[in-house]
C-alpha cells in the first residue's frame, strides 16, 4: 500500500516539466474562459448551453497551436476530451429524459454514467503517467492469507458496485414477468423484486470472494469475525437486516401494504436493508422505521388478506326518535356515499344511552384503507344532511350556570329567586 | 474580506480554486524546490514474462542494486519505474511522449531502442569517449543507427541458456543427439515454436547463415537452403519424439517446467530468478546443445538505456548521471554477481565463471550468440515476418508441411516481404 501511495505521490514530479505545465494551463484556460463567459453572458443571444462550445473551440485552437510548433499536446487534448465527455453527459441527460422519467434518468446518470465516466477517465489519465499493468499487480497486503493487489481490489469494488447499482432493473423486470405469469399482486411483485436483488447481491459477493481467491476457510473466518462483530457493534444492523428478510418472506410488511402506525394508516413504500420507508397520507410524511420494530412488536395491517377496511362514524340522536328509524336512515345514508362499498352492507348499531342523546355507530366498508379519513368525513356530512331532511335532532349537552351563596343555608333555588 | 461596494468582482470558490491552481503551477514552474527529484524509468519485459506481483518484486530487487547505489550518491533522487510488455512499449511511449509524460529513461532491448529513436520517441544517447571506451565496440556498433548516433547505452546482456531439473536429469545434454537420446530415455523435453526461442537450434544445425541470407534479402544459395531444410527437418523429427513437446509460446513451456512437468527447456536468463524460487537447488543451468552445424546460436538481448524525449532539463541530467552510474565497473560487477542472470556490458568487468556454473553457462551463451546477433538485430518481436514465420514453423512441426516446403515458404516469405 505504501509503495502504491509513493507511486502516486511521484506523479507530482511531472509538474517539473514545463511542457506539462503549458499543456495544463492551455487545458484549464479555455474551460475557465467559457465558464466566465457563460456567467457574464459575454456573447449576446447565446443560450447558456452553447457556451461550452466556446471552450471546445478554444481548446481546439490550443491543441492546434501546440501541434503547429511541434510541442506535446496529448495532455491538453486528453483533458479537453474529458471535459467534452462530461459536457456530453449533460446533453445525454436531456436525450434520456425523452424516453425515461426524471427519477430513473437521474439514478442512471448519478449512479452509473457519471461514476463510470470518472473511473474510465482516471484510468486513462493514470495510463498516461504510469503502467496500469504493473500498478494493478502492486501488492496491497494480505487478507486471510490471500495476497490482495490493486487490480484485484479495483475489480472487486467495481463488480460489487455494479451488482449493487445494476441489479435493480433486471430484478424488477423478472418480478414483472413473474407477476404477469403467475398473477401476483403488486405487493408480491415488489417483494419478489427485493428478494431477487438480495440474491443477486449475495451471489455477486460470493463471486467477488472467489475471484479474490478467498477459500472456504477464509470465508468461515469472515463469518467468525462477523459473529463477533454482530455480538458487539453491528447487532442492530444485522437484526434489522434479518428482520427485513423475514418480513419479506412472511409477506406481512411488503411495499404497498397499509399499516396502522400511531393511529395513522401508512403505506409501505420500500423495505430497505435497515429500515422500512412508510408514507403517511395525513401530512405526506415519510417515516423510516427500523425493520425490527415490525418484527418484535404487534402491528395492525389492513392489507394482510384483503385491502378492505371497516370504518366507523359515531353520531347521537335525540331520545324522542325511534331507534329503528334512525338505524335504517343511517344505513341508507352510508349506501348513498359513492366510496362506501355496498357489500358487505353498512351496519348501524345503537351503542348506548348517553346523557343527552342515544349514541349510534355506523360501520361501513371501504376499498382503500388510506381513504378512511376522507370517506368518514363524507359519511358524517351525509348523515347531517339526512338527519336534517328527516327532522332528526342531533342533541348536544346543555349546561345551566348559577351562582352559589355562602353559607349554603342562605342559598335559594332558581325558582325561589324568580 | 468583503468586496467593495459597487465592485463587479465577487470572489467565489471557483475563483479561489483557479487562482490557487495558477499560483501553484507558476510557482512550480519557476522553481522546483518543492517537488521531489524523480527519475521516471520504464522497462520492457520479455515475451516469456508475465507482469505479476512476483515479476514486479523481482524487478524491484534487481533495480535496487542500481537505485540503492545511485541514491547513496544522490540521496534526493527517487525512482519510479513502470513495466510494459516488450510488444506494447512502443505504443505506450507514443501515447505518453505525445502528452509530455514519457519516462526519463527506458530500459529496453537494443532493437527496441533503435525503433524508439527512429520513431522520435527517444533521443540518441550522447556518449563521450571515456564512456565508449568502457563498452564493447561490437555492442556499440549494434546500437548505432543510420546517422551514426547511439540509440541506447548498453547496460547488460541477457542470454538464452538451457534450464534443466537436476532431480530428473543429472547432466544437461551437450549435443542435439544427446538431447533426443535423453528424451528417448524418458526425460521430458520442452520447446517453444516462438522463433526467437527456437533459433538457437539453427546454429546447432548450421542454418544461421541461411537465415541471415533470408533476412538480408540475398538469394539463398543451394547449400544454405540445404542447411535450412536440415534444421527444419530436425525440428519436425524432434516433435516426432514421444517426450519432446512443442508449446505455443515460451511462457507456457516455462510454466510446465516450473510445475515439474518438464526436465529440460531452453530459457532466457531473466527467467532464472523465478525458476530458482520455485525449483531451488534442483535448477540446473547449462549451455544450449551444439550439433553437427556447430555451436548453438542463442538470441541474446542487449539491454540498453534509451533517453526519453519528455524530460525536463533537470530530468535529462539525472538520466545521464544515472546511465553513467549504471556502467560503472563496480555496479556492473554487483549486477552480474548479485543476480547471476545477466552479463555486464562493461568490458572491463571480469565475470567469475570459475566460481559459478550459471555465469559460465551465460558467458558461453554470450560467445556463441555472437553469430545470431545480426539476426536478432534485424528481427523484433512484433515484426509481421516473425508471425508468418512462426505459422510456417508451427505447420512444419505438427507435420502439416514437409521441411522442404517449409524452407521454400520461408524463402518466399522473406523475399516477398522485402
Amino acid at each position: 500500500m505504501r509503495e502504491l501511495l509513493l507511486e502516486c505521490q511521484g506523479w507530482l514530479a511531472y509538474l517539473e516539466r514545463p511542457s506539462v505545465l503549458i499543456q495544463l494551463l492551455l487545458a484549464i484556460i479555455p474551460v475557465a474562459v467559457s465558464r466566465r463567459a457563460r456567467q457574464r453572458r459575454l456573447i449576446k443571444h447565446w443560450p447558456a448551453e452553447a457556451y461550452p462550445f466556446l471552450g471546445i473551440i478554444l481548446l481546439t485552437l490550443a491543441v492546434l497551436g501546440l501541434a503547429s510548433v511541434g510541442h506535446s499536446f496529448g495532455l491538453t487534448l486528453l483533458l479537453g476530451l474529458f471535459w467534452l465527455g462530461w459536457f456530453s453527459l449533460h446533453l445525454l441527460h436531456r436525450l434520456l429524459l425523452i424516453w425515461l422519467p426524471e427519477e430513473p434518468t437521474h439514478q442512471l446518470e448519478s449512479r452509473l454514467l457519471r461514476p463510470a465516466f470518472l473511473v474510465a477517465a482516471s484510468i486513462i489519465l493514470v495510463s498516461e503517467v504510469d503502467s496500469i499493468q504493473d500498478l494493478a499487480v502492486a501488492p496491497l497486503g494480505e487478507l486471510f492469507g490471500i495476497s490482495i493487489n490493486a487490480g484485484k481490489l479495483f475489480e472487486a469494488l467495481v463488480v460489487i458496485y455494479l451488482v449493487l447499482v445494476g441489479c435493480g432493473p433486471p430484478a424488477a423486470g423478472l418480478a414483472w414477468i413473474a407477476q404477469r405469469a403467475l398473477g401476483l399482486r403488486d405487493g408480491s411483485r415488489k417483494a419478489m423484486e427485493l428478494i431477487l436483488r438480495y440474491t443477486v447481491v449475495g451471489i455477486g459477493l460470493v463471486i467477488v470472494a472467489v475471484q479474490l481467491g478467498l477459500n472456504t476457510n477464509a470465508l468461515i473466518a469472515v463469518a467468525g469475525g462477523l459473529s463477533v462483530g454482530l455480538g458487539f457493534g453491528i447487532k442492530e444492523v444485522f437484526s434489522n437486516f434479518v428482520s427485513g428478510l423475514w418480513l419479506l418472506f412472511e409477506g406481512s410488511v411488503r411495499p404497498g401494504e397499509v399499516l396502522l402506525l400511531d393511529g395513522d394508516p401508512c403505506e409501505v413504500r420500500r423495505l430497505g436493508l435497515r429500515a422500512t420507508l412508510l408514507w403517511r397520507d395525513r401530512d405526506n410524511a415519510e417515516l423510516l422505521v427500523p425493520n425490527q420494530t415490525f418484527f418484535t412488536e404487534a402491528t395492525t395491517t389492513f392489507t394482510a388478506s384483503d385491502r378492505m377496511r371497516r370504518s366507523q362514524v359515531s353520531v347521537g340522536a335525540a331520545y324522542h326518535h325511534n331507534p329503528s328509524d334512525v338505524i335504517a336512515l343511517l344505513e341508507n345514508t352510508a349506501l348513498s356515499v359513492s366510496r362506501v362499498l355496498p357489500h358487505p352492507a353498512p351496519k348501524a348499531l345503537l351503542v348506548n344511552y348517553g346523557d343527552s342523546a342515544i349514541n349510534y355507530a355506523l360501520r361501513f366498508w371501504i376499498a382503500n384503507p388510506l381513504d378512511n379519513s376522507s370517506i368518514s368525513s363524507e359519511v358524517s356530512q351525509a348523515i347531517w344532511h339526512a338527519f336534517k331532511q328527516q327532522d332528526i335532532e342531533i342533541p348536544f349537552p346543555q349546561q345551566v350556570e348559577y351562582s352559589m351563596v355562602w353559607p349554603p343555608e342562605k342559598h335559594q333555588s332558581n325558582n325561589g329567586r324568580t | 474580506m468583503t468586496p467593495l461596494k459597487g465592485s463587479r468582482f465577487r470572489p467565489t470558490r471557483q475563483h479561489a480554486l483557479v487562482l490557487g491552481l495558477l499560483t501553484g503551477l507558476s510557482l512550480t514552474g519557476c522553481s522546483s524546490w518543492n517537488l521531489p527529484n524523480v527519475l521516471y524509468l520504464s522497462l520492457s519485459t520479455n515475451s516469456d514474462q508475465t507482469i505479476d506481483a512476483t515479476l514486479l518484486q523481482d524487478y524491484r530487487e534487481k533495480l535496487s542494486i542500481l537505485n540503492g547505489g545511485y541514491r547513496q550518491i544522490h540521496p534526493s533522487t527517487y525512482f519510479q519505474f513502470s513495466l510494459y510488455p516488450e510488444e506494447r512499449i512502443i505504443q505506450a511511449m507514443q501515447r505518453r511522449t505525445g502528452a509530455g509524460l514519457g519516462p526519463d529513461v527506458l530500459f529496453v532491448n537494443g532493437e527496441t531502442a533503435k525503433r524508439l529513436v527512429a520513431q522520435r520517441l527517444a533521443d540518441p544517447f550522447p556518449i563521450n569517449a571515456a564512456l565508449a571506451q568502457q563498452l564493447n565496440p561490437e555492442d556499440l556498433q549494434r546500437m548505432r543507427i543510420t546517422n551514426g548516433a547511439l540509440a541506447g547505452l548498453p547496460i547488460l546482456i541477457q542470454t538464452q541458456v538451457a534450464c534443466f531439473n537436476r532431480k530428473h536429469l543429472s547432466q544437461a545434454p551437450t549435443t542435439l543427439q544427446a538431447l533426443l537420446s535423453a528424451s528417448a530415455k524418458g526425460h521430458r523435453i520442452g520447446l517453444s515454436i516462438e522463433l526467437t526461442s527456437l533459433f538457437w537450434s539453427a546454429g546447432s544445425m548450421g542454418a544461421v547463415d541461411a537465415v541471415q541470407q533470408l533476412e538480408s534479402g540475398q538469394t539463398v544459395k543451394p547449400d544454405a537452403k540445404n542447411s535450412l531444410t536440415n534444421w527444419l527437418s530436425w525440428l519436425q523429427n524432434a516433435n516426432h519424439q514421444q517426450r519432446v513437446t512443442f508449446y505455443a509460446n515460451q511462457s507456457a513451456a516455462l510454466n510446465e517446467f516450473r510445475a515439474g512437468h518438464l526436465d529440460w527447456i531452453p530459457c532466457s536468463s531473466v527467467s532464472l530468478p523465478s525458476l530458482r524460487k520455485t525449483l531451488g537447488e534442483s535448477l540446473g543451468v547449462a549451455s544450449l546443445p551444439s550439433g553437427p552445424g556447430g555451436m548453438a546460436s542463442p538470441i541474446n538481448r542487449l539491454r540498453v538505456f534509451a533517453l526519453g524525449r519528455s524530460s525536463s532539463q533537470a530530468g535529462r541530467e539525472r538520466a545521464l548521471a544515472f546511465s553513467r552510474f549504471a556502467v560503472n565497473p563496480l555496479v556492473q560487477h554487483n549486477l552480474t554477481v548479485g543476480a547471476q542472470t545477466v552479463l555486464p556490458a562493461n568490458r572491463f568487468v571480469k565475470v567469475p565463471t570459475q566460481s559459478s556454473g550459471t555465469l559460465k553457462a551465460l558467458s558461453a551463451s554470450k560467445s556463441s550468440g555472437q553469430r545470431s546477433a545480426a539476426v536478432s538485430d534485424l528481427l523484433h518481436q512484433d515484426d509481421p515476418r516473425i508471425i508468418s514465420a512462426q505459422s510456417i514453423i508451427s505447420s512444419l512441426v505438427f507435420g502439416e508441411v514437409s521441411p522442404n516446403k517449409a524452407a521454400n515458404d520461408l524463402i518466399h516469405l522473406f523475399q516477398k516481404e522485402r
